[in-house]
């Protein structure tokens, strides 16, 4: 067992450290029949917001050799109607189900969290946070997501991992997923190259692949390792992990667990194999 | 959702595509798609053009990776998945295809006694070759640039120039006529070709129209959100919800 939330009342116990990043997994049991339950530590949900968001308009999604970029607006149904629909789905999880609730105004995020927390089989929420978040925006937000009363994570952008962290921390957050994915820039494929350098045909987003992992791992070493862990609370690893070899080295510079993202949409049984290596240590 | 493995037989040059015949134990239906890993960060989606009980044919582009596989290549795939085109003892069939999407209706050609197909395309040189359809479907041709064929596009109400013919007038008569309508073009037409549909039958049946929506579906299963559509009921996954959608539930934009 691993614990997330040491010193919270209730605790955040993973029978394995991994489970799927935030986006790359829906709510509930769209991959039950490639991956057989209890295989996963934790159920980390898409994106909900208090209220319905509708999806980006425009390119979503870009390749570029292994790298893929994402802006899809975080659609979800909004908090009430995701309760609704995998509520149940929820109470009967073999694993603690950890919503990521996206943080817009603090009387917003209060509300959601509350909500969310009132589900059976929720056992924690993951706080994501606007890329350009003040420090002051940000732990506000961290205590009204606390309204929920369950263990917090909260998922630190990648650009301000230094900033934020250690406010995060001293402000309450039981453990801290690092990071989100980086913010990133690329020339959608058949613009001319002067008009994408003039800025009119380049898509904004969500960086994946595995050129994440270095600077994952370079993070980890900054802010979790032995003997540099500045924090005191777990980390969850998160960007571009690719195999239990990945899984492993994360663990070995100080994370207490670590998420698969974009991975699993191509490889699902890559949750299963990371699984596996951790249960043969 | 299935996981199977295919076996990649041959990719042929089929201008403008390349014909991939893969065989698997679980071939998807006309309009429904599989996953195919075919080595880079996402799998690439695969429709087919011909089904047999062995596998099925589909039609990439040029430069497709799974054309780069050698002949007897094992293809780890997800599916068949989505919801294809569902067509019930038809006996009147119209197909309406952009001619760069023509591929995912192929499997529709024989699945009636009377097919008609109209395809639009921007000029005479990207027209199917009448040779590659079935001898009994009968084949109209639009043109944006009026090169053969009528002058397009399909639902333009603007007069024809002189010497040039609009299809409205027969569109509306086909749409009368036929039992099941289904449709591949880009989604974005679907608004207007709804309305055509509309004024051409005063109560249209649930699925009369089916159009498939074309979109990039990284996850298959509902978990990415990239593929979400707006529909008259709300937002909508193509992955799942889809790819085939009743032309009138998406053509209310
Ligand atoms: S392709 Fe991922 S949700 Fe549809």
């Amino acid at each position: 067992m691993i614990e997330l939330a040491p010193t919270h009342k209730y605790g955040l116990s993973l029978p394995t450290p991994v489970m799927p990043a935030a986006g790359v997994f829906g709510y509930g049991d769209v991959y039950r029949d490639l991956l057989e339950e209890g295989v996963l530590g934790a159920l980390v949900t898409n994106p909900i917001s208090l209220r319905p968001r509708n999806v980006a308009q425009g390119q979503r999604i870009l390749t570029r050799g292994e790298q893929v970029l994402l802006h899809t607006g975080l659609p979800n149904a909004g908090a009430k109607a995701i309760l609704r629909q995998y509520g149940k789905y929820w109470e009967r999880s073999p694993v603690p189900v950890i919503p990521h609730l996206v943080a817009t105004t603090p009387a917003e995020t209060s509300k959601a969290a509350v909500l969310l927390s009132a589900a059976r089989g929720v056992g924690g929420i993951e706080l994501g946070l606007a890329e350009n978040v003040s420090e002051d925006k940000a732990v506000e937000l961290l205590h009204a997501a606390q309204d929920s009363g369950l263990p917090l994570i909260v998922q630190v952008p990648f650009s301000r991992v230094d900033a934020l962290a250690p406010r995060l921390v001293e402000a309450g957050a039981d453990a801290l997923t690092l990071t989100a994915p980086p913010r990133a820039v690329l020339p959608l494929p058949d613009a001319p190259e002067d008009k994408a350098e003039s800025g009119t045909r380049l898509m904004r987003g969500r960086l994946y692949g595995p050129a994440v992992f270095p600077l994952l791992l370079n993070v980890l070493a900054r802010f979790a390792a032995p003997g540099a862990n500045q924090l005191h609370v777990p980390i969850i690893a998160c960007g571009g992990v690719a195999s239990p070899a990945d899984a492993l080295t994360c663990i070995s510079l100080g994370a207490a667990a670590v998420q698969v993202d974009v991975l699993v949409w191509r490889t699902p049984g890559v949750l299963r194999e990371i699984a596996a290596a951790f249960k043969a240590l | 959702m299935k996981q199977q493995t295919a076996t990649f037989r041959f990719a042929l040059p089929s201008p403008p595509h390349w014909a991939v015949r893969l065989d698997v134990a679980q071939p998807p239906r006309a309009g429904q798609y599989v996953l195919a890993e075919c080595g880079g960060p996402l799998r690439e989606a695969l429709f087919p053009a011909d089904v047999d009980a062995d596998g099925f044919t589909a039609l990439t582009p040029r430069g497709h990776p799974i054309t780069r596989l050698l002949p007897g290549a094992s293809v780890d795939l997800l599916g068949p998945l989505g919801n294809g085109f569902r067509l019930d003892r038809v006996q009147r069939l119209l197909l309406i295809a952009e001619a760069d999407k023509l591929s995912v209706l192929r499997p529709l050609l024989n699945a009636a006694p009377a097919v008609t197909l109209v395809v639009e395309g921007p000029t005479r040189a990207r027209m199917p070759a009448p040779d590659s359809l079935p001898p009994a479907v009968e084949l109209l041709l639009v043109t944006l640039d009026g090169s053969v064929g009528y002058l397009g596009p399909l639902e333009s109400q603007e007069p024809a120039p002189a010497g040039q013919e609009r299809i409205g007038p027969l569109l509306a008569e086909l749409i009368a006529w036929t039992e099941w309508l289904c449709l591949a073009c880009r989604r974005e037409r679907y608004p207007a070709l709804a309305g055509l549909v509309r004024q051409a039958r005063l109560q249209p049946t649930a699925h009369f129209a089916q159009a498939l929506v074309h979109t990039e579906m990284p996850c298959g299963v509902g978990a990415c959100d990239v593929c979400r559509i707006p529909t008259r009921h709300g937002e909508k996954h193509v992955c799942t919800d889809g790819p085939v959608f009743d032309l009138l539930e998406i053509g209310n934009e």
